[in-house]
């Protein structure tokens, strides 16, 4: 029984996960977000080239932030935030210490760094 | 079996499963994000108790109801934490479906450049693989031992996966947990450092491929009782060369000087050399464990034995007469098979409230609607059970339908993998 529970279980696990991966590749992707009037539009290629700790720009919710200038008052190790520089980083946001998400002051303190919006790849 | 007993590994399991759950249950988070972590605690919980029950240590054995319960419970928290674990991820995955499908994908992609999610698919895979393999009964033993640590891999890269995510405190104390118990399995059993040395004093053999082996301490031994069993490993002798793993071996007479013999029955690779041991081979000798048989109410008995499932009512006999009216049906093959039955029917003739039963049953599976009692025969019986699990299934099963209620069957099976 605990074989048959194993192979299962184990099968719908991998349905489950190579649906999705089928589901992204046949879908457009929707990271990108509204621009507001007049916001640059920022391509994930000039996204990445800002990875630096002193020149570090992320992707939150379809806007790009600059926030280099606020990375030394973050409160976790640089270790769990650098590595998002540069990046597509709204997971991350959304899954700080305990899975919870940041809070309503964080996201309006980020909107103070928001430099633009994320669009598609050229 | 003492109701604290029963409970207490249920009691353990949900301790360790309740635990972080509470102190990791998120706040303010979407219905599906919220039931994802939760899972992903739970697991972990749930592959830490499988963790610490798969610990020998004869003092918690004895808390927690015996090993053959521990490595139930162990077989079955294991394989739950990894269930729950495979639905972590895809509660994650609902969660940012509900924001954008892709964003579902985003999460669980293994392609992203990303530590967390590297790591924790990496702990999914060795569990998968450690599952898969400890499944596989047709491994040799000592491959499906290693291989069976993949599932302790996967524990600690799991633990890793919760330390790359930033939740430093709950990742820190699991992995010093997993590690501890990991360590001490391998240290006080694997490695043999609880186990207490000991030396072949005689090798008799009581069947064709079944040999009686009296053990010696070298230093003080252990107080064991007649219905136990001992893990053993041998060594070296003169002119043989054990493979020095740790098997179960039932007592079948406690010695003075606490000597003690066991019955060993050529089953696999490392017991068929095992029939050739000679005196003075070195062993050690991890236990005793068990209680089948030491709690035995005063109400008459019905012992089944099939084939080396004889040794733990032979010891019994061996060490006092019975006090109940005891039947005792002895099962083998043929009679080259028929281990201490002369010795069984002497104990028989000599014991008023002993009666013995022998079936040579032949390679066909034995006939028990005909073998066992009749269903008024049964009132008030206890029934003891040890031999090859096939034949304690169909016993028990025909047992309860004559009336027997599972509580008063009690059975012991060696099946440790």
């Amino acid at each position: 029984m605990t074989r048959t529970l194993f192979i299962c279980s184990t099968l719908a696990f991998w349905i489950v996960v190579s649906g999705l991966g089928m589901i992204s590749l046949f879908r457009m992707p929707e990271k990108q977000g509204t621009a507001a009037p007049g916001e640059k539009i920022i391509t994930p290629a000039e996204l990445a080239g800002h990875a630096t700790p002193e020149d570090c720009w992320m992707a939150i919710r379809g806007a790009v932030h600059d926030v280099s200038a606020y990375l030394p008052e973050h409160p976790s190790r640089p270790d769990i935030v650098l590595p998002w520089c540069g990046k597509e980083a709204t997971e991350a946001y959304e899954t700080k210490m305990k899975g919870r998400p940041h809070s309503p002051y964080a996201d309006e303190m980020l909107e103070k760094y928001r430099i633009g919006t994320l669009g598609k790849a050229p | 079996m003492h109701p604290w007993r029963l409970l207490s590994i249920p009691l353990l399991v949900g301790l360790f499963v309740a635990l972080p759950v509470y102190w990791a249950y998120p706040d303010e988070l979407s219905s599906w994000r919220a039931v994802g972590i939760v899972l992903g605690w739970a697991g972990s919980g749930l592959l830490l108790a499988s963790l610490l029950l798969m610990l020998r240590e004869v003092r918690l054995a004895s808390w927690l109801g015996g090993i053959e319960r521990m490595t139930w419970w162990h077989h079955w928290t294991g394989l739950a934490g990894y269930l729950v674990l495979l639905l972590h991820p895809l509660a994650l995955a609902a969660a940012a479906w509900s924001e954008s499908p892709p964003l579902a994908w985003q999460l669980l992609s293994p392609f992203a450049q990303n530590w967390p999610v590297w790591v924790g698919w990496a702990a999914l895979l060795l569990l998968m693989g450690g599952l898969c393999t400890t499944f596989a009964s047709r491994l040799r033993y000592t491959l499906w031992r290693w291989l069976h640590g993949l599932l302790g891999l996967g524990t600690l890269a799991g633990f890793g996966h919760v330390l790359l995510l930033g939740i430093d405190a709950g990742a820190v104390f699991a992995i010093l947990a997993a590690l501890l118990m990991l360590v001490w399995r391998l240290i006080r059993v694997d490695a043999g450092a609880a186990a207490k040395p000991y030396v072949v004093r005689s090798v008799r053999r009581v069947a064709e491929a079944m040999v009686e082996i009296a053990l010696t301490p070298l230093v003080r031994g252990m107080p064991a009782e007649a219905g136990q069993f001992v893990l053993v490993a041998f060594f070296r002798g003169a002119h043989y060369r054990g493979c020095g793993e740790y098997h179960p071996f039932t007592i079948s007479a406690i010695d003075s000087d606490q000597q003690f013999r066991i019955g060993v029955k050529a089953l696999g690779d490392c017991t068929r050399r095992m029939q050739g041991l000679e005196p003075g081979v070195e062993a050690r000798v991890q236990g005793p464990y068990g209680n089948f048989l030491l709690e035995r109410p005063p109400k008459p008995q019905l012992w089944i034995a099939g084939g080396i499932g004889i040794t733990p009512f032979l010891a019994c006999l061996r060490s006092a007469p019975v006090e109940q009216a005891t039947r005792l049906l002895y099962l083998y093959r043929g009679d080259a098979d028929a281990a201490f039955r002369d010795e069984l029917e002497a104990l028989a003739a000599t014991n008023d409230g002993l009666s013995l039963e022998t079936h040579a049953t032949g390679a066909a599976a034995p006939d028990l609607a005909a073998i066992l009692p009749d269903a008024h025969e049964l009132t008030g019986h206890e029934c003891y059970l040890c031999g090859p699990p096939g034949l304690l299934d169909a016993a028990g099963r025909l047992l309860q339908s004559r009336g027997v209620p599972s509580s008063q069957i009690h059975s012991e099976r060696f099946d440790f993998r």
